[in-house]
Parts: structure tokens; C-alpha cells; sequence
């Protein structure tokens, strides 16, 4: 696509408008006491990250004095560390290792697992559930042998007389 | 005795870096605050990545002798961290960046409703900069920086000196296009 040059000089124009914009932003003066307020925070700000600090301002005369204490320091630690490792090992006994291992014998004879004491299960499923016929007491036995006195007899039941056939 | 001279020494080089820190911050931290700024466009966020930058530097100051030009590469660390700020940062809105102009732009010989209109003139610009692409973006906002050749912009970058040239081109055809018809490309 080709433009114009009237386009063209605007697309320029405007270009350079914008450039003059960011060339303004890019000169604007810093606030007054930045470099003061930095140096300020530089030396607020810890030196060097480290577990202990020690001090580095010490005199030339003093500081083998600090080394003995350094090294008095770190052999106290040394001492403690090997003393609590030295007492652990002392009061700590490993039992001994078996020399045989002895396998618990079975009282099953040897199957495993619990017994079923012989039981067999029927399942019903094959033949449809057989429901159990209730059973009959002994006193309901004599009561179908022998007439009621009263000549009351029970509805659809049968009076059966010894020595009689029922026909 | 030889642990004497040496923490002499040692003092004395901590002395020496101390001062040698104490000398880039007078000498740079105006031209840092300054691309701080023209990235955050807020002056206590530019600051604080200044001495976010000077901080770094305290930390490594052991390598401030290998350094072969301190300006850009102050530049480049400060450059990163305002990116990586501006990255974290929620988009600021554009009433924002009017206001701040307004404060901080020059005003000699503006009436107030001119100084608010150029301040809004050059909210609109910069929103319209803020649509570009991220490589032609930075090549153009520090190409604003009249102190920083192509080649030191490509050394702030990490790129060659020709993709810089070439990033500039796109970045002034897309900007054209941008001022243009606004919000067009993305």
C-alpha cells in the first residue's frame, strides 16, 4: 500500500512528536538529594550475608587475642558435639542377631486359616427356598387323637378315632 | 605480623570499594533515575529502583574492577529491574501517568490549562508507546536517551547493534500507525 506525501509527512510529524515526548521524559531532572538518599541506604544496608558476624573492626594488638577465643570457641563446640555422640553410642545397645530363626509351628496341620469344624453349605438357589414346616407341640399330637369332651371340634380338622377308617 | 597486614589490607580495600560505590552513585544516579522514570513514570517507584540497582551493586562490588564501562552497565541493571517491576506491577491507568506529568514536566511559560493539555498530549503518547511490542519499546525508549549510542542501547539489551536499527524501524512505522488510529494494533 502506498501513501501519499501528505500522509507520509504526518506519519513523520507525528513520530517525531512522539520521540520529542519520550526525549522530554528521558531529561527530566532527578529529585534534589537522590545520590545523598542512596549513599544513606548503601550504608544502612548489611555488608555481606553470614551466619555470624564477626568483629572486623579489631585492633592489630587484639586480634590474636580473638583468634585464641575463635579457636577456644570452636573447640568447646567440637567437645560437646563428639561428648553427646560419645554418650548416645555408650547407652544405646543393638541387640544381637539371631543366629537361627525359628518358624512357629502350625496347629492345623498345616491347611492354614481358621477350620470349618465339617460344615458343608447347601446353597438354596438350586431347588427355590424350602420354607420349614412349623413343628408341632405334643399336647396338638394328643388333641387330634382323642374327642373333645365338649363335642367342640376345631374347623378343618379331622377327628380320627383309633380302630375307625375314615372313609 | 602477616594476619595484621592482612586485615589492614582487607580494611583498606573495603575502604576503597566504599568510595569507589560512593563515586558511581554521584556521578550516575541522576541518568539512572531518569530510565527508571521513563519506563515507571513515577518518581518514589524510579527511586526505589535506583537504589535497588546501587544495592546490587554494593553486593557486588568485589567485580567493580572488571567493569569496562560503569554508565551502561548501571544502565542495564537498572533497566531490569524497572522492567521486572513493571512486569509485577498492575497496569497503571492513564489518568495516572496525566497527573504525574502534569507535576513533573516543566511549566515555565504555560498557563495551568496549557500545562494540562501537554501533560495529557504526552499521557496519550506514551500510552500509545506503552502498545508496542516489548523488543521495539525498549529499543525506542532508550533511544530517547541521547547519551546512550545504538551500540551501548544494544549492549543495555544484549542484542547486536543492527537489531537494534531494525527494532527502531519497526517501533516508528508501528508507532505512526498507532497515533494514527489508536488501540489498532496489539
Amino acid at each position: 500500500m502506498s501513501l501519499s506525501p501528505q500522509n507520509d509527512a504526518d506519519r513523520n510529524a507525528s513520530v517525531i512528536d512522539a520521540e520529542r515526548t519520550l526525549r522530554l521524559i528521558a531529561t527530566l531532572p532527578a529529585p534534589e538529594g537522590i545520590a545523598d538518599r542512596v549513599k544513606s541506604r548503601l550504608q544502612d544496608a548489611p555488608r555481606k550475608a553470614g551466619v555470624i558476624a564477626w568483629p572486623s573492626s579489631v585492633s592489630g594488638a587484639r586480634w590474636t587475642q580473638f583468634a585464641a577465643m575463635r579457636a577456644a570457641a570452636a573447640a568447646a563446640i567440637v567437645i560437646a558435639v563428639a561428648g553427646g555422640a560419645w554418650e548416645l553410642y555408650t547407652h544405646i545397645q543393638i541387640a544381637p542377631e539371631p543366629s537361627a530363626v525359628a518358624t512357629p509351628q502350625r496347629m492345623d496341620g498345616g491347611h492354614g486359616g481358621l477350620s470349618a469344624a465339617g460344615a458343608v453349605r447347601k446353597p438354596q438357589t438350586l431347588d427355590g427356598p424350602v420354607v420349614a414346616a412349623p413343628a408341632k407341640s405334643d399336647e396338638d399330637k394328643s388333641d387330634e387323637l382323642l374327642p373333645k369332651g365338649n363335642g367342640a371340634k376345631p374347623a378343618g380338622k379331622k377327628v380320627r378315632t383309633p380302630g375307625l377308617t375314615q372313609r | 605480623m602477616e594476619i595484621v597486614d592482612s586485615a589492614v589490607h582487607d580494611k583498606a580495600r573495603q575502604r576503597a570499594q566504599e568510595e569507589a560505590l560512593a563515586a558511581l552513585v554521584d556521578q550516575y544516579a541522576t541518568t539512572l533515575f531518569r530510565v527508571a522514570f521513563s519506563v515507571l513514570h513515577n518518581q518514589s517507584d524510579a527511586e526505589d529502583a535506583v537504589q535497588e540497582a546501587f544495592l546490587r551493586v554494593l553486593r557486588h562490588r568485589e567485580t567493580l574492577g572488571e567493569i569496562r564501562d560503569h554508565r551502561v552497565w548501571l544502565i542495564r541493571i537498572v533497566w531490569n529491574i524497572v522492567l521486572d517491576r513493571k512486569r509485577r506491577a498492575k497496569t497503571r491507568p492513564e489518568t495516572d501517568d496525566i497527573a504525574e506529568l502534569g507535576r513533573v514536566l516543566p511549566a515555565a511559560g504555560l498557563t495551568a490549562e496549557q500545562r494540562a493539555a501537554a501533560a495529557q498530549h504526552h499521557a496519550h503518547v506514551l500510552a500509545c508507546v506503552e502498545q508496542l511490542p516489548a523488543r521495539e519499546r525498549e529499543v525506542m525508549m532508550l533511544s530517547a536517551f541521547e547519551e546512550l549510542s545504538s551500540v551501548e542501547i544494544a549492549e543495555v539489551l544484549d542484542v547486536t547493534e543492527s537489531s537494534v536499527r531494525s527494532r527502531l524501524f519497526r517501533a516508528r512505522n508501528l508507532l505512526a500507525e498507532l497515533l494514527g488510529h489508536p488501540r489498532s494494533i496489539r
